[in-house]
This record gives C-alpha cells, sequence and structure tokens, in this order.
C-alpha cells in the first residue's frame, strides 16, 4: 500500500470516525435505529457546499450544516416521541424527505467544490503536502470532538440520555423527561452526521446527492467492529472504539483495494462490509444490536 | 510428523513458485505502461466507455499482460470508495488515470495535481470544477465531455429542413441540464442563421400546449433531452403532424416515437476517442495542453414515416448516412 | 398527604377483553405513614401503584399530593414526589451503567440536571458512604457495572437509590417477590430501617399476608378494582393471616355486595 492510499484510508476514516460517533449516539446511547443519517450525511454537504458556492464562509457553512443536520435529527425524533411512529420507520421516513429536500438545496444533483474556498484552504499555507495535511487536521478535530463528547456523556444530562436509551422506564421515574432527552440526542447524532458529510465535500470536492447511500451500514460496521476490538466498558473507550473501528475499516477497504494478488476488487467491498458486520456480531461477549425496547413510548 | 518426501516436495513447490514470480515481475519490468481506470458505478454506458479506452490501446500497441498494466476499480456507486480508490491511484502512480463520470472525477482530482487525468462520460466538465477553460486546462486534467453535440443537431436540422428561419425548443425551465443546452442552441442556431423560438412546459401536462404556441412561428422543432418534455414527446408529434413541421430530437428513442431525425452517440465511441487522447499523452502530450472534447462521432437515425406526416422528404445522401431508416 | 379519589379505568374498553382494573379506589394517606397492600391477581394493585407513579392515566378520579393535583402530571414531572422501586430487580436501574451512575440518577431525581461531571468526588464519597450500610462490601466497586451484582444487590441499591433524595411518597412494588427467601429478608429489613429512619410516606405491594400484616402502620386490601379492607392500630394488630385468609375468601365468595366485605 502506498503512502498516499495509506493516509488517505486515515483521512476518510477520520471523517467517517465522526458519523461513528453519531451512529454510536442514535444506536447505542439512545439505542434508536436511526436510518436519517443516510439524509443528514448529503444533507450536510448540501448545505455547506449551496453556501460555499454563494460566497459564504465555509467555516459558517460547516455549521449551518451541522444545524441541519441537527433538525433532520429531530424531525425524526419528533415523529417518534409525539406521533408514536416507530422509530425505525421514523427514520426512513426523514431520510426519503431528505432525498428531495437536498435537491432542492442544491438546486441540481452535484455541486462541485474543487478550487473552491473551503475550511481546508487555510492548510495550503503549510509546508506539507495535502494527503498529509488533511488527516492530521482531521485527527485534531476528530479529537476534540471526541473529548467534548466523552464529557457530555459524563454530564448529569449526558448520563440521563444514557439512562434514557438503557431503561426508560426507570430514567422517567428519576425525573427524567425522556421524550426531551431523545429529541436532544438524536439532534446531536444527526449534526455530526451533517458535520462529517459537509467535511467530506470539501475535502473530496463536491457534493452529490448520492452521498447518502450506505452511510448507515458504514457507520454501524465501525461502531461494532471497533466495539469488537476494544470492549466499550467506559464511555471514554465506547467512543475510542468509534473512531478506531472507522480507520480500521478504511484501511481493511483500502487492503483490499491493494490486495491484487487476492483478486479483490472495489466491488467486493459491500461483501467485505457485510463479513466485518457479521464477525463483529459473532464474536464472543458482543450485546445484541437491537434491542426491542423502543424509545420514547412506554 | 511431515515424511521426508513431503518436505522436498514443498520446498520444491516453494521454489518453483518464487521463480515463476521472480520471472514474471521480470517481464513486468520491462517498459510497462500503467493505465488506471476509475469509474463511479457499473452500468452498460459506463463499462462501453472503458472497453472503448481499452480498445484504442491495444490498437496502438498497449496490451494488457504484455506491456500494459490495467487497473480497473469501481466504487460501486459509494461516494467514499470512490475517494479511496483516487488515492490509492494517486499512491500507484500510473502514467495516465482514466476517470469516468462527474464523480470520480471529481474526488480523482482532489487526489492529485500531478499525474495526468482524462476523464469521460462527464457531461459538465466547467460545472464539475474538472478545468476552468476548457480550451487550454492548464493542469493535469482534460478529457471527453458527453455533453450533447448541439452544433451537429442544429447542422441536422439545417440538413432536413433547408429553408428554415426558425427552429422552435420545448423545455422544461426546472430541469438544469435543459438550461444549459437552451443557452448552446441560442449559440449554435445562430450560426446556420436560424433563430431560436422557445416554449417553456413545466410539467409534462404542458408540453402540448407549448408545442400548439410554436406553430406559425417555427419551420421546426426540436426537443433536447429535457426528461419532462421527452416523457411527453407524443403530444409535440401530434403537433408536428398536424401543422406539418418537421420534429427533430436530442435522443435517438425519440425518432421511433415519431421524429423524423436524431443524431445520437454511443458509449463506446466516446470510450475510444477518450482512448486516443491518453495515447497522445503516452506519447508525450501533456493534458493541460490538449483541450477538452466534446461528442465527435454522431449517428444518425430516420423516420421516413414521420418525415412524410410532417412535409419533408429525406434527401438521399441524407438517408445514405443513416444507421437504422424507419420507413 | 396522599389522596385518591375515586380512581377508576378500564382497559381495552369497548372489546371482548374488557377490564375495569381499578373501580373508584379512594384511600388517604397521611404523611409517614406505612401502608402494605394485599390483593389477589388482577385486584388492581400494581394499575394503582402505576397511577400513582404518573405511568397510568385514569378513566376518572384524582391523585392529590400535598392538596396538589397531579393526576395529569407525567411519571418524570412527579419523580421529584414520587419515587419507586420495581419488583423486577433489573427494571429499577440500567445495567451497562455502574453503580455509582445510578445512584447519581437518582441522586437527581427532582433537581434540575445541568452539564456539570454525574458523579463529582464529592459524590462519590457520599455514594460510598451510603452504600457501606449495605454491607455488602460495595462500597468499593462502586465503579462496577450494575449488570455485575446479583438480583439481590440490585434490588437493595433500588432502594437506597429511591431514598436519596426527599419524596413525598414510596412506592414498593412487590419488590422482594422476585427475590430468594434469604436475600428477600434482608431487603425487607432494609426497607424497615430505611422507612423508619426518616419516618417515610409509603405504600408496599405485597403478595405475603405475613409480610402485610408484619409490617408498616396499616393494611389495605384491593379487591376487583376496589378497596374491600382497611385495617390499622389496634384492630390490626390482632389480626393473624388465617382471619386475613377468611377475609380474603368472604370477599372472593360475594363480590357484589360492598358493605358485606367491609369489617369494623
Amino acid at each position: 500500500m502506498s503512502q498516499i492510499a495509506l493516509l488517505g484510508a486515515v483521512e476518510v476514516g477520520l471523517l467517517f470516525a465522526l458519523v461513528a460517533l453519531g451512529v454510536y449516539l442514535s444506536f447505542r446511547v439512545l439505542q434508536f435505529p436511526d436510518l436519517t443519517v443516510d439524509g443528514s450525511f448529503p444533507l450536510g454537504a448540501a448545505v455547506s457546499a449551496s453556501m460555499i458556492v454563494a460566497g459564504f464562509d465555509p467555516f459558517l457553512s460547516s455549521f449551518v450544516a451541522a444545524l441541519a443536520g441537527a433538525a433532520a435529527g429531530l424531525v425524526t425524533a419528533w415523529l417518534n416521541v409525539r406521533l408514536k411512529i416507530l422509530h425505525l420507520l421514523a427514520s426512513i421516513l426523514t431520510m426519503i424527505a431528505l432525498y428531495s429536500i437536498n435537491l432542492r438545496i442544491m438546486g441540481r444533483p452535484n455541486i462541485a467544490l474543487l478550487g473552491e474556498n473551503t475550511v481546508f484552504t487555510p492548510l495550503e499555507v503549510l509546508d506539507m503536502p495535502t494527503y498529509v495535511a488533511l488527516p492530521i487536521a482531521l485527527f485534531g478535530l476528530v479529537v476534540v470532538l471526541k473529548i467534548a463528547l466523552d464529557w457530555f456523556l459524563n454530564s448529569e444530562i449526558g448520563l440521563a440520555m444514557r439512562a434514557t436509551g438503557e431503561n426508560p422506564r426507570m430514567a422517567r421515574a428519576q425525573g427524567i423527561h425522556t421524550d426531551r432527552y431523545i429529541l436532544g440526542g438524536m439532534a446531536l447524532s444527526n449534526a455530526l452526521v451533517a458535520l462529517a458529510g459537509a467535511l467530506f465535500a470539501q475535502s473530496q470536492g463536491a457534493a452529490d446527492v448520492t452521498l447518502g447511500v450506505g452511510v448507515i451500514v458504514v457507520g454501524l460496521a465501525a461502531v461494532i467492529g471497533g466495539e469488537a476490538i476494544l470492549s466499550p466498558r467506559t464511555v471514554y473507550r465506547a467512543t475510542l472504539a468509534c473512531v478506531v473501528g472507522s480507520i480500521l475499516y478504511r484501511l481493511a477497504v483500502a487492503g483490499a483495494l491493494n490486495a491484487d494478488a487476492l483478486g479483490l476488487k472495489a466491488q467486493d467491498l459491500n461483501l467485505i462490509t457485510a463479513v466485518l458486520v457479521a464477525l463483529a456480531m459473532v464474536l464472543p461477549g458482543m450485546r445484541m444490536p437491537f434491542k426491542t425496547k423502543k424509545g420514547g413510548v412506554k | 510428523m511431515r515424511s521426508l518426501k513431503m518436505r522436498v516436495g514443498r520446498l520444491g513447490a516453494v521454489a518453483m513458485a518464487a521463480a515463476v514470480s521472480l520471472g514474471m515481475a521480470g517481464s513486468a519490468l520491462a517498459a510497462d505502461v500503467h493505465i488506471a481506470v476509475t469509474q463511479i458505478v457499473e452500468h452498460p454506458a459506463l463499462d462501453a466507455v472503458r472497453k472503448g479506452v481499452k480498445d484504442v490501446l491495444a490498437e496502438a500497441g498497449y496490451i494488457e499482460g504484455k506491456n500494459l498494466k490495467w487497473s480497473f476499480e469501481s466504487a460501486q456507486g459509494n461516494a467514499a470508495t470512490a475517494a479511496q480508490i483516487a488515492k490509492k491511484f494517486a499512491g500507484d502512480a500510473p502514467d495516465v488515470i482514466v476517470a469516468i463520470a462527474t464523480p470520480s472525477a471529481q474526488t480523482m482530482v482532489a487526489s492529485t495535481k500531478s499525474i495526468p487525468i482524462v476523464f469521460s462520460a462527464v457531461t459538465d466538465p466547467v460545472g464539475a470544477k474538472l478545468v476552468k477553460d476548457p480550451m487550454k486546462p492548464g493542469k493535469n486534467v482534460t478529457g471527453v465531455s458527453d455533453m450533447t453535440p448541439i452544433a451537429a443537431h442544429m447542422a441536422l436540422v439545417k440538413r432536413v429542413v433547408p429553408n428554415a428561419k426558425n427552429v422552435g425548443v420545448i423545455f422544461n425551465p426546472g430541469e438544469a441540464n435543459s438550461l444549459t443546452l437552451i443557452e448552446l442552441i441560442e449559440a449554435e442556431a445562430p450560426k446556420l442563421g436560424m433563430g431560436v423560438v422557445k416554449a417553456a412546459a413545466p410539467r409534462s401536462g404542458d408540453v402540448l400546449a407549448a408545442a400548439r404556441s410554436l406553430v406559425g412561428k417555427v419551420d421546426a422543432i426540436y426537443i433536447p433531452t429535457d426528461n419532462t418534455v421527452v416523457s411527453a414527446f407524443e403530444a409535440v408529434v401530434k403537433v408536428g403532424n398536424e401543422a406539418g413541421i418537421p420534429v427533430l430530437a436530442g435522443d435517438t428513442d425519440s425518432v421511433k416515437r415519431g421524429a423524423v431525425a436524431a443524431a445520437g452517440f454511443n458509449y463506446y465511441d466516446v470510450g475510444r476517442q477518450t482512448g486516443e487522447m491518453v495515447v497522445n499523452i503516452l506519447k508525450g502530450a501533456k493534458a493541460g495542453d490538449m483541450a477538452v472534447e466534446t461528442i465527435a462521432k454522431t449517428e444518425l437515425y430516420l423516420n421516413a414515416k414521420a418525415a412524410k406526416a410532417q412535409g419533408v422528404s429525406l434527401p438521399q445522401d441524407l438517408l445514405s448516412e443513416a444507421k437504422d431508416v424507419i420507413r | 398527604m396522599i389522596e385518591a379519589q375515586q380512581l377508576a379505568v378500564t382497559f381495552n374498553a369497548g372489546t371482548p377483553m374488557e377490564t375495569p382494573a381499578m373501580r373508584g379506589i379512594d384511600l388517604t394517606i397521611p404523611e409517614g405513614e406505612f401502608v402494605t397492600v394485599i390483593g389477589s391477581n388482577g385486584a388492581g394493585k400494581s394499575t394503582f401503584l402505576n397511577a400513582l407513579a404518573g405511568e397510568l392515566k385514569p378513566d376518572s378520579g384524582h391523585i392529590l399530593i400535598d392538596n396538589q393535583d397531579v393526576t395529569n402530571w407525567p411519571t418524570a414531572k412527579r419523580a421529584g414526589l414520587v419515587a419507586r422501586v420495581f419488583q423486577d430487580p433489573l427494571g429499577g436501574s440500567c445495567a451497562s451503567l455502574s453503580i455509582e451512575e445510578n445512584l447519581a440518577l437518582a441522586h437527581a431525581r427532582g433537581k434540575r440536571r445541568g452539564f456539570g461531571a454525574s458523579v463529582s468526588n464529592n459524590l462519590h464519597e457520599e455514594f460510598r458512604t451510603h452504600i457501606a450500610r449495605l454491607n455488602l462490601g460495595l462500597e468499593n466497586r462502586l465503579g462496577d457495572r450494575m449488570e455485575l451484582l446479583s438480583g439481590g444487590q440490585r434490588q437493595a441499591v433500588s432502594l437506597l437509590m429511591s431514598a436519596l433524595q426527599p419524596m413525598k411518597i414510596l412506592l414498593l412494588d412487590e419488590h422482594t417477590a422476585a427475590l430468594d427467601p434469604k436475600t428477600a429478608a434482608f431487603v425487607l429489613e432494609l426497607t424497615r430501617e430505611i422507612v423508619e429512619e426518616r419516618q417515610l410516606t409509603t405504600l408496599m405491594v405485597t403478595h405475603s399476608m405475613r409480610q402485610a400484616l408484619d409490617v408498616g402502620h396499616r393494611t389495605v386490601m384491593l379487591h376487583e378494582g376496589r378497596v374491600v379492607l382497611d385495617v390499622k392500630g389496634d384492630e390490626r394488630k390482632g389480626l393473624g393471616v388465617e382471619d386475613l385468609l377468611h377475609m380474603f375468601e368472604k370477599v372472593r365468595g360475594s363480590e357484589l355486595d360492598d358493605d358485606a366485605l367491609l369489617l369494623s
């Protein structure tokens, strides 16, 4: 594997580490199977790309993209806690709606960002090639966000959110308004994913309506794969597992792309991902991904 | 416990394998050309492009297994995979990278500023920000655009209706692609002495009225590859037949549905065109000096029955050029 | 003071499975009183508790806590006033959270939650002291996940959790029923201690008539969604399990005549 391919895997792995953290929040912490991410990832890309091309500051654009993701998460959560729609279905509804919404926001299926002013443009003054600078910058960002998330989950509000997902009945008995925590948690989760989408578009050169396909699977592969390696006994280990899992997944993809001897091609990736996730679920000591408790409903 | 015989046998096999692979490595090192192809998804049109490239390379003497290392990766529609493929190719440093379709091309251009990239099947290379100036790209990127060859289409209108003063165009103003085509039509038609009359149809239900609005104002109607209007193509044909206005189309399927003529292209030819550019680069040309090409080769489809209904006669030379004529 | 006024609820109304779980329960519990509740299955005990806790909205009737009508308050809103220990030892805590995190959740009951650390050093020490009284050696295991504890240990911790913050009423929903006799006795003793220490207003549902009579100040029997027996003080002291059984059978024998079921 060449150095560029290796660093490229780390780069994409760090971008999707944010997705994994978001998926961890919904799937694991809130126990809310959330397919919204297939829509909120391209939503983040769409919002930031549209704003950048319209001349707005890329940092502001990325922030607004995260807010848009939060709104998407709120919609899904609202459908579940207020209208009592099953969480999985609620998320699918939002995801489907977002396809049209993203097209509207962009005005066309693809907005190119090559050569535009992005959050990564300031890195160009550094005396190192982009394929080195980008992963380093992303690493810094992921570390900061991971620490912030750890701190949050260990706060009173964060602990209440964890209780909401694990035992909503007991949580309510402790005075936790579980509905509010589901709304907040889903907003935070999808904000992270949308931010990842915004950064992905800016680093890879374009926002495209098809960006969202398979994001949830990759997120899950990272979360579950990471857990298989790091057994998430504490919050710190769990979030670390998300980051590690995401990077390892991308390294595995890069490995598959470079394993000419094995005859593996990029086309086999779906199969490889499925095998990875299945293996990780079968390894001993693994929790089952989906408990039957619903979020939001007694 | 392994027997001595087995051990010797295994050792021999390993030695043989080593010798063979070394031998192969030896032949591989001799002046190999490495072409890497990244494709966003596999489907017939894009696969045909790839075949076109490979065939042209073979005809130029670059043959896989002999002196050509051919790497092909499909991203299976996944943008992240396309990004990793781009990184892999950037690291592998092939002689030329062929990027098929816009998303793969964009992420490839983002990943390397030095390796020559030839894109293909990209409809709007400038809009996709792959190149700034298509006439002289200047960097390491050039390629073939599959934008509808409007110039050729307008020329066809003039051949079918030699005295045409005005050509009518029906389109959905909500389709971004159509807006681009309209701009091209308004640029090309006057060069052939034709004025352009536009009729907007935001929904397929509006197409009939839009077509009727052109009666008496135009000598021919041209329907670009606009999803809305093409879906209601029969309405345009109805008006064309009733009012005796020849209808031409941007896509060849419409000829079956009642258009007099269309000049289509096939993606294999686009691939061949791309392959020619790759060969030029292998021979020493710089990608940045090569202008972005548009569709060079078109195939003519004619409908004699429709011609009769719409009041034109197709000249013999046109008929003999045609790939297919419906009678 | 807790008042239940004419609480009534019917499940699956209008269907063949219609069940009037509560048919007008009237009960007033003065502050500091420890009430035990018995009744056969389907008598409405759990339904009554769920109504008091806010998990169930009655079709009619009112619940007043210190003269405040909380009938329409959801569980979370009521949590500052109502503490509860569930029957299922697993139901009262979060398995994957640590002991001290569970305690922290209970510690914040009724209070506004903020962004401060859920388990500060001070809180950690406070929890150590609390949990040491259980004599289970858990004070050195506060960081252990709840799922590592046995059912009895979890229930003891749940009890402790319920008493961490002041409440107007403590609801105990057959909280020893799922435990083995020895552990059940331990938890029951713990219950008595804690309730007595702080003079907690308590409502304990139990299946054991022995328990119902031995523990607390007052015993209430529910049957078919109504209060059919309410004894305290001397009258109660004199009752034995057999007497209660008699009453039970009498109640089952004549379901329609309410007056005959009440004993003076």
